[in-house]
């Protein structure tokens, strides 16, 4: 009966998705059971019932049937419910009468005894008939979109996504935390495989983002929390103080000048030096002196206050404060980008003990015609040219015992360009690249990788390298040549260590605080590995770039790109459909005890303190259930999910 | 020599024996010959640790049995502390030594250390 | 207070400057070591094969026996027999199974007193409750440096030492070790306590060469050498260390090292109990320094050779 009283005509169509189910499960004998099953009018089976021809007749046999709703034994409902939703759709029935019985990876897929894995489907059908028997019509709530994005990070997959939304004719909100835009991308000297100066690539698009009069760059800020619901977010920002005004700040640098802290500089990866009040690097974006706070002496004039006096725009102001604001946005991408793994975590290199033992970031800050050395390669202890130079991959990668298990991706091909860029600076010199498996998969790749060996003669050893120590001036490194089967010490003056790409830090706690999933790795997650690489299962977040795993800079673009095509697809909409399976309250029932809005995941819940119960923001509800389970006096029923339709259904699995 | 790359009844009980007696996974290195890079004694071995596993996979009884390697691992658990796979190497070496003794294959015992060495040895 | 040791057949037999010096340097941190009664060889290296379980008998009859005598832990000095109690614990704690079939042996123990001929029967099985550390874990976690340090009675701040771990105090890399295997601190944590420099070296992990002294000695002398230079390198006066098998190598040995590197001149090589009782103002003449290939004395300040009677 449904909730009229009325007799409902179902209609069970078991799929036998090829062998995938019909190998396992006898799908002819689970038709014929649900035969007559209280509800139930027809009964059938079918190969595939998402084919067309499984579709359509799905959709006659609802209209000579004159069935009400259907159930379709197949697969999980995340694959073809909405499918099979439209096909009814279709039949004039509500989508809501079409319920999912899984016996595929809830049953095929994980037994081998035909008999009970039969058995056990016609129980999960007959459950769902159960549900159906209850199930409500109803329609999806309706709500607006804000066509405004926010895109966290800045660095060459932040600016591209900006870029892109902006050129579709939305606004950004660019958040970066660092003093300026850039991210990694900036500090590289030059980039695989067409060697294209990095700078020379990047600081244009640097230059645009900035210009764009749709972006509103917020460089020095940083994402406080995200609320809402997707095409209406409200995201809190952190502006930290600059001490400086952009607007007035001319980099004359004379404030620089007379500033007496030394520290070292991050944009050269603490190969150089900077002050405390420091333009990061010369196209920096915004061009501004950021003055920072935690190494500088100390705003009271008393103290010091000598780059104030200097400043003759008077674009220095020590009142500067922090202040927190909030925006409207209808989309986040994130695009946080990585972190090289910290040398520390190998000791057997001698962690962070040896200055000539590096990670290739700094060997890019050193190749960098604007680096630290000017573009001459030498070594950082003592500035000589190294003569040998030994790379080694791998470092941190493919170690699921010690370190990361992935495969960092871009290493092989970073590695090979720096052994090449190295020879072009020091001819003379020798180039050792310890390896594992070169891997080239990209467009022009191995041609690049089969030019490092054929035109710069650099020597791959295969081999994974176990220490790295320092005696007198030399660093020895212990490897192997295992084409040869030899062990093999070689002496070195200058180390490169491909570190391992991870995760950046204090990501993970954002992504907590929007919902965002992340793997085992600490990268996000994309809602479906082949089909929704750029989405993430939390609606209205965007992937692009490294936050999502290791890749390349034409592979993180076409990411950015891509993801922006799915604002676009967001923004299209005039409206969003959010699903009405929500859990209301019933007011006559709720006692007010409180108890689901302290367990709601989605903050939907609300104490209404003068009527003494809860009230709900259906949009924000994502029917996860939480409240309803523990909710004393069953005043939280899910929309077609309710404590009835869970005790029918655990009655007919009991009953078999 | 010719080799001819045969995985059958008896090269399978072989690796099987391996990984039940040593606990070890033989089937999970992936040659990164890190071993080998670290051993301090690799430089006298005939095989070095890397080779020592990949005969296991290739099921090379009798070459492993013939190798000088099993008698000079030192069972230090250098290549082990570094094992992208977790690898214990030694307890893979101390198996194919556990096979190769009753097929007449041994080092020396006991009594065979030189007098005046065995008053201070530990 | 009151605390059990095992020490060891080497310790007894070959090394007796490592027990002197453990006894002599923790009754100065106020414990009276116990050995426990009728202890045996833990049996040296442990069964590295999954089929020889009958090689945990002997160290599992140890841990019993402190059980028995209502200890909750033991300590040890050497690093060989710390490898062998300590493994032996966690593999009966992580597989119930082992456990049975080492109780199946222990239980039929039979002892009969040499004195007495009273036989004991009907042993009780080991539980897996008695906690295995190193002297350097016991004073890490029991003792506490500072402690240490406010009873140091003897200046080493004019000496470098270079603390040498081998491989058993850290490997294999899991539970057994004291320390992270590629990146330890406990030694040099336990140098500094005690008031003397300490010297970072790159081989402070690396194997001595083991038993290959006997079977492969110029392989083992070479391996031992690049220890001993990587030391020196670094500017250590001396070499520290915990295990006897080390010692042999890297002192007893130096003759060898010597006839195949002519320009090494020697290196003082002391056992860490050793310094820690100099430091606290233990005489000389327990210590066993005399004992030494290359005698330790001078680099200590102890001139007066008639005063350390051999």
């Amino acid at each position: 009966m449904n909730g009229n009283g009325k007799k409902k005509r179902i209609g069970v169509f078991v799929c036998h998705c090829g062998v995938n189910i019909a190998g396992v499960v006898d799908v002819e004998r689970v038709a014929k059971a649900l035969e007559g099953y209280s509800g139930v009018s027809f009964s059938t089976h079918y190969i595939y019932m998402c084919s067309e021809p499984g579709q359509n007749m799905i959709l006659e046999t609802i209209r000579e049937e004159k069935l009400d709703s259907i159930i379709v034994a197949a697969c999980s409902p995340t694959l073809h419910e909405k499918t099979f939703q439209s096909v009814i759709e279709l039949a004039g029935l509500n989508p809501y009468q079409v319920e999912i019985a899984n016996i595929r990876e809830q049953d095929s897929w994980v037994h081998s005894d035909k008999e009970k894995a039969t058995l056990k489907a016609i129980k999960i059908v007959k459950s769902m008939v159960e549900k159906v028997l209850q199930n409500e019509s109803l329609e999806p709530i309706r709500v607006g979109v804000t066509r405004r994005a926010l895109v966290i990070g800045a660095g060459i997959s932040g600016i591209q996504s900006a870029l892109d939304i902006a050129d579709h004719g939305y606004e950004v909100l660019l958040v970066e935390k660092n003093p300026s835009i850039g991210g990694h991308m900036i500090q590289l000297s030059e980039t695989f495989p067409t060697l294209d100066c990095s700078q020379c690539i990047m600081t244009p698009k640097m230059v645009e983002a900035s210009r764009h009069p749709n972006i509103r760059i917020l460089t020095y800020h940083e994402v406080e929390s995200i609320s809402g619901y997707v095409g209406n977010f409200k995201v809190k920002i952190r502006k930290k103080p600059r001490f400086v005004d952009p607007d007035k700040c001319t980099m004359c640098a004379d404030c620089e000048d007379v500033c007496p802290q030394i520290v070292s500089d991050e944009f050269n990866m603490g190969l150089s030096f900077r002050k405390a009040i420091y333009l990061p690097f010369p196209q920096a974006v915004p061009g501004t002196y950021t003055l920072d706070i935690e190494n500088c002496l100390g705003l009271l004039p008393i103290r010091c206050g000598k780059c104030k006096e200097v400043c003759e725009p008077d674009a220095i102001n020590y009142d500067d404060q922090e202040t927190v604001f909030e925006e409207e946005v209808g989309a986040v991408v994130v695009s946080t980008g990585y972190d090289l793994y910290d040398l520390n975590h190998l000791g057997e290199f001698g962690g962070e003990k040896y200055e000539d033992v590096i990670n290739g970031l700094e060997f890019e800050r050193i190749l960098s015609a604007s680096g630290p050395t000017g573009g001459e390669v030498r070594r950082p202890s003592d500035g000589k040219v190294p003569k040998n130079v030994v790379f080694i991959q791998c470092c941190g990668s493919r170690d699921p015992e010690n370190h990361n298990p992935y495969c960092s991706k871009i290493c092989c091909m970073y590695t090979s360009k720096h052994a090449m860029l190295y020879k072009h600076h020091v001819p003379d010199g020798n180039a050792t690249v310890f390896y594992i498996d070169v891997r080239t998969g990209g467009k022009n790749f191995e041609e690049f990788y089969q030019r490092t060996i054929d035109e710069d003669q650099v020597l791959y050893v295969r081999g994974k390298v176990s220490k790295v120590y320092k005696e007198g001036d030399k660093i020895i490194v212990w490897g192997v040549d295992t084409l040869t089967g030899r062990k093999i010490e070689m002496e070195a003056d200058l180390v490169v260590l491909a570190m391992s790409m991870v995760q950046t830090d204090g990501v993970n706690e954002l992504l907590k605080k929007l919902r965002i999933s992340s793997d085992a790795n600490g990268w996000l997650s994309e809602a479906h590995p082949k089909l929704r690489p750029v989405e993430s299962l939390n609606a209205g977040f965007y992937l692009a770039g490294c936050a999502h795993g290791p890749k390349d800079i034409p592979e993180t673009v076409s990411q950015a790109s891509a993801a922006v095509a799915k604002v676009g697809d967001l923004f299209a909409q005039e409206q969003l459909l959010h699903e009405p399976t929500v859990v209301p309250v019933d007011e006559d029932l709720c006692s007010g005890c409180g108890i689901c809005v302290t367990i709601c995941p989605y903050s939907a819940r609300e104490l209404d303190k003068e009527k003494g119960v809860v009230k709900v923001n259906e949009v924000l509800c994502e029917g996860c259930g939480a409240c309803a389970a523990a909710c004393p006096s069953g005043a939280a029923q899910q929309r077609n999910q309710t404590d009835d339709q869970i005790f029918s259904m655990v009655r007919a699995i009991l009953r078999g | 020599m010719r080799t001819i790359l045969k995985l059958g009844k008896q090269e399978h009980r072989f690796i099987d024996r391996i990984s039940e007696l040593s606990g070890e996974n033989v089937y999970s290195c992936y040659q990164c010959g890190r071993c080998s890079a670290g051993c301090p004694m690799a430089f006298e071995m005939d095989i070095l640790p890397n080779q020592l596993i990949r005969l296991v996979q290739l099921g090379e009884e009798e070459a492993l049995i013939a190798s000088k390697t099993l008698f000079i691992c030192a069972s230090c658990f250098t290549c082990q502390s570094r094992c992208p796979k977790g690898i214990n190497i030694a307890n893979v070496a101390e198996a194919i030594r556990y096979l190769a003794e009753p097929k007449g294959k041994d080092h020396f015992g006991p009594d065979e250390v030189p007098a005046e060495l065995a008053d201070e040895l530990p | 207070m009151k605390l059990h040791y095992y020490p060891g057949c080497t310790l007894k037999e070959k090394t007796t400057n490592l027990d002197e010096s453990t006894y002599a340097a923790m009754k100065m941190l106020g414990y009276e070591l116990v050995e426990p009664e009728n202890w045996t060889c833990c049996g040296a290296e442990f069964p590295l094969n999954e089929e020889k379980i009958v090689g945990l008998a002997a160290p599992a009859r140890i841990l019993r026996q402190v059980e028995m005598e209502g200890g909750d832990k033991v300590v040890t000095a050497c690093a060989f027999c710390f490898n062998v109690l300590k493994q032996t614990h966690i593999a009966l704690l992580n597989d119930p199974l082992k456990q049975k079939r080492i109780n199946a042996y222990l239980k039929d123990d039979i002892r009969i007193d040499p004195v007495t001929k009273e036989r004991t029967t009907d042993f009780p099985e080991y539980r897996g409750d008695v906690q295995v550390l190193h002297l350097l874990e016991f004073i890490q976690k029991e003792i506490g440096y500072e402690k240490v340090r406010s009873l140091i009675r003897r200046d080493l701040g004019n000496l470098r030492a270079a603390p040498y771990y081998g491989c058993r105090l850290l490997r294999p890399k899991g539970e057994t070790g004291i320390d992270e295997p590629d990146d330890p601190s406990i030694f040099e944590e336990f140098l500094e306590s005690i008031g003397i420099g300490v010297v970072d070296f790159p081989f402070k992990q690396e194997c001595c060469g083991s038993y290959l002294s006997v079977s492969l000695p110029d392989a083992a002398s070479e391996v031992s050498y690049r220890i001993l230079r990587s030391a020196k390198l670094n500017g250590a006066d001396m070499v520290v260390l915990s295990c006897p098998l080390c010692y042999y190598n890297l002192d007893r040995r130096q003759d060898r090292i010597r006839e195949k590197f002519l320009e090494f001149t020697g290196m003082p090589v002391l056992f860490f109990t050793q310094i820690l009782a100099w430091a606290l103002g233990v005489e000389a003449e327990i210590l066993g320094l005399d004992q030494h290939f290359f005698d330790p004395r001078p680099v200590l300040g102890i001139t007066d050779k008639a005063e350390v009677a051999s």
